[in-house]
């Protein structure tokens, strides 16, 4: 007995054996709904939202940065939003900030980068705090050509591989070291001895490298130069050294609780110079409720400051709206530069995706590129490699428990004080 | 030549190496579990000590005994109700399971205090002799290592409890048929150790930041001692730290800081090809 291999539909039909009016109803059909689908193209990404892709450190040990990022992320969403979205070709859009906690963890920021490129289809990607996170990140953004920003990282290492898809609102760190050099020897004509103690690790690395370069180049000697390991409980080897060697200038780099550390224990060891520079330290709240006393006088080089007045585009057109609107969500306590390069990226794309033209990922790194303007936070304009050289950065210096503003003239709100023993 | 000044930064920094590895040294010599919660329970200790001083005004010597009670309070919890399941598993067991317990503890202090640094800033000052310069808070550090080290090992050697603890590190099964409860006995253990992390914890707070991102920098150290110094005696702790102090101030000084961790390592990988048992270790408990 002959059996079909088709099983047999109800209307008598092997599944497969189409007779002719079927096949036409077919044809015509699936005519109807690429047509459907062609006419409604347009009108889908009419409304598409503008999706943020930004793989926060909200566990681990750099879940303070990820907050911080977090914290001006929400808002600036909020406010666009709340303010009709970013026009782009005529058309509205909303935006979507897409956060994914990747626990301090390099290798899984990588991993969620991708996830948001791939899976949660991100137009645009935040790349998460610090110059190591965002070189993978970057590298996960530029396989797939979307934009991979980066709104905390300096180090002109993490722009080196010239990724044409990484952009960064900070300024390269030989800038503010030059900056810093020709300005302390303006202010303190006596400075000739210099001691740097750097931190084994991308960022304070190169800034410790940076400053020597710098103090060369200027005539100074510098009569110490180490790196500390990262992992150090003590400093006490080194400012031994940094003792005998009477400089008249200590420049320390590090995170918060490597500086804290060491200017606990330069007091300790009797310590002292005329100026004592931390980089970052003091450009964090931190620092100074760490030290108390011991923070006054210290210096420091910032990227931003909310004392700063500048003007630009985008829901903050000045430094004073933004500083207001992020007075509301933090009960009080004053943003860092943190804050300012993450919103003022953000601020940035309100000009940059009307330029764009599209959400293409190509499109919006050309603009990107092009990208030449003023906001809140300063200037931005990309250069070669990707890094913002537009910025005229602050120099700072706790006095009296809080930051003055050395430097620029612009914005400074005070005067150098040399360290008194 | 700073060779007094460099010999007193070892001296004084091992004191405290000593002080953070006690605890763990006890716990891993006589339950053989190497416990990856001490770093977080040190840096609970520092929490609860910069808490009570930055909200109520209390010196941290004063929270010293209350952190430590509470921190024993824990530890005998965690050991009674978790560890104790598998303590007679492999090593790798308890040490997986402490180390899940540490992200779980380690995220929930990051999560409600913020891993910003906070320092309890006491600033005691410090004194000069013959050119030495030693800081107070670093000394009354040492100082109480020295106690708290000394107290442990009277009462391992001395007190019922500390000759129970003995007797099921030597003999569990033969512990258990003299009538000692062994899982007791475990969790009071575990206790001690926590307590020494706690009184450590709250040594620390008036001399280091207070931070969630110090528990792997303590737990690192702590084990790097324990290796030098040897297990299965209190003094091994206190002879590694002291070691890997001084070894960590004069290679810092003379290779630079940047090679002291590296060579504090190296002696501890020297000491385990040459030396398992440490320094003063007791043979079996390596």
């Amino acid at each position: 007995m002959k059996t079909s291999i088709f099983n047999k539909r109800q209307d008598g039909h092997a599944a497969g054996d189409h007779p002719k009016t079927v096949r036409t109803l077919g044809y015509m059909a699936g005519l109807a709904i690429a047509g459907a689908a062609m006419l409604a193209g347009p009108l889908a990404s009419a409304q598409e939202t503008i999706r943020i892709g930004a793989p926060l450190a909200l566990t681990g040990g750099l879940a303070d940065e990820g907050y911080k990022q977090q914290q001006v992320y929400r808002l600036w969403a909020e406010k666009v939003n709340a303010n009709g979205g970013i026009e782009i070709n005529g058309q509205a859009h909303q935006v979507e900030i897409l956060e994914y906690d990747y626990q301090s963890d390099g290798p899984r920021a990588g991993q969620l980068a991708e996830r948001l490129i791939t899976r949660d289809r991100a137009h645009l990607i935040m790349a998460p705090f610090g110059s190591g996170h965002t070189v993978i990140t970057g590298t996960v953004g530029e396989r797939y050509r979307v934009p991979t920003i980066a709104c905390v990282a300096s180090s002109e290492s993490v722009f080196a591989n010239q990724n044409p898809y990484l952009f960064g609102t900070l300024s390269p760190n030989a800038n503010m070291t030059v900056t810093m050099t020709d300005f302390l020897m303006e202010r303190h004509p006596e400075l000739s001895r210099v001691a740097v103690l750097g931190r084994d690790d991308v960022f304070p690395k190169s800034m410790a490298e940076a400053t020597v370069a710098a103090a060369e180049a200027a005539g100074l000697e510098v009569v110490y130069n180490e790196l500390y390991s990262v992992g150090t409980l003590d400093h006490s080897s080194s400012l031994t050294s940094i003792r005998r060697a009477e400089p008249d200038w200590i420049y320390i780099t590090g995170y918060t609780q490597d500086l804290i550390l060491a200017r606990r224990q330069m007091s300790d060891l009797n310590v002292h110079a005329p100026i004592v520079t931390m980089v970052t330290g003091p450009a964090y709240e931190e620092f100074i409720e760490g030290l108390g006393s011991l923070a006054e006088d210290v210096s420091s080089s910032s990227w931003w400051h909310h004392s700063a007045t500048y003007e630009g585009t985008g829901v903050w057109p000045t430094t004073d709206s933004f500083y207001q609107d992020f007075l509301e969500i933090s009960n009080g306590a004053d943003p860092d530069y943190v804050h300012g390069s993450c919103a003022g990226a953000l601020a940035m794309l309100e000009d940059v995706l009307p330029r764009a033209g599209s959400l293409d990922g190509s499109a919006i790194r050309d603009a990107l590129a092009e990208t030449d303007i003023e906001t809140f936070y300063g200037s931005i304009r990309f250069g070669e490699n990707g890094m913002n050289e537009a910025r005229e950065l602050p120099i700072i210096q706790v006095q009296d428990e809080r930051i003055v503003v050395l430097y620029p003239e612009s914005i400074a709100t005070g005067e150098l004080r040399i360290l008194s023993r | 030549m700073d060779f007094g000044q460099i010999i007193v930064n070892g001296l004084v920094l091992g004191a405290l190496y000593a002080c953070l590895a006690v605890g763990f040294s006890l716990v891993w010599g006589v339950l053989n579990v190497i416990n990856m919660l001490h770093g977080s329970f040190i840096v609970l200790g520092g929490y609860l000590a910069f808490f009570a001083w930055q909200s109520f005004g209390v010196h941290p010597l004063i929270m010293l005994p209350i952190v430590a009670l509470l921190l024993f309070g824990i530890g005998y919890l965690v050991q009674f109700l978790f560890i104790n399941k598998v303590v007679t598993a492999p090593v790798l067991t308890t040490l997986t399971l402490t180390f899940g317990l540490d992200m779980i503890l380690y995220n929930i202090m990051t999560v409600y205090f913020s891993a910003t640094p906070r320092r309890v800033t006491l600033d005691l000052g410090g004194i000069s002799f013959l050119g030495v310069d030693m800081p107070i808070d670093r000394l009354l550090g040492m100082a109480l290592a020295l106690i708290l080290t000394g107290v442990l090992f009277y009462v391992m050697r001395a007190s019922r409890i500390g000759r129970a603890i003995v007797a099921v590190r030597m003999d569990r099964a033969a512990a258990a048929l003299m009538g000692i409860r062994v899982n007791h006995v475990y969790a009071i253990t575990f206790g001690i150790g926590a307590l020494m992390a706690g009184a450590a914890g709250v040594i620390f707070a008036m001399v280091f930041p207070v931070t969630t991102n110090l528990t792997g920098m303590y737990l690192g150290k702590a084990f790097v001692v324990c290796v030098i110094g040897g297990l299965g005696s209190v003094p091994g702790a206190l002879v590694g730290g002291l070691a890997l102090g001084l070894i960590e101030s004069i290679s810092g000084h003379f290779f630079g800081p940047q090679h002291s961790l590296t060579i504090g390592f190296l002696l501890m990988l020297i000491l385990l090809v040459v030396k398992p048992t440490g320094l003063v270790g007791k043979k079996g408990y390596e």
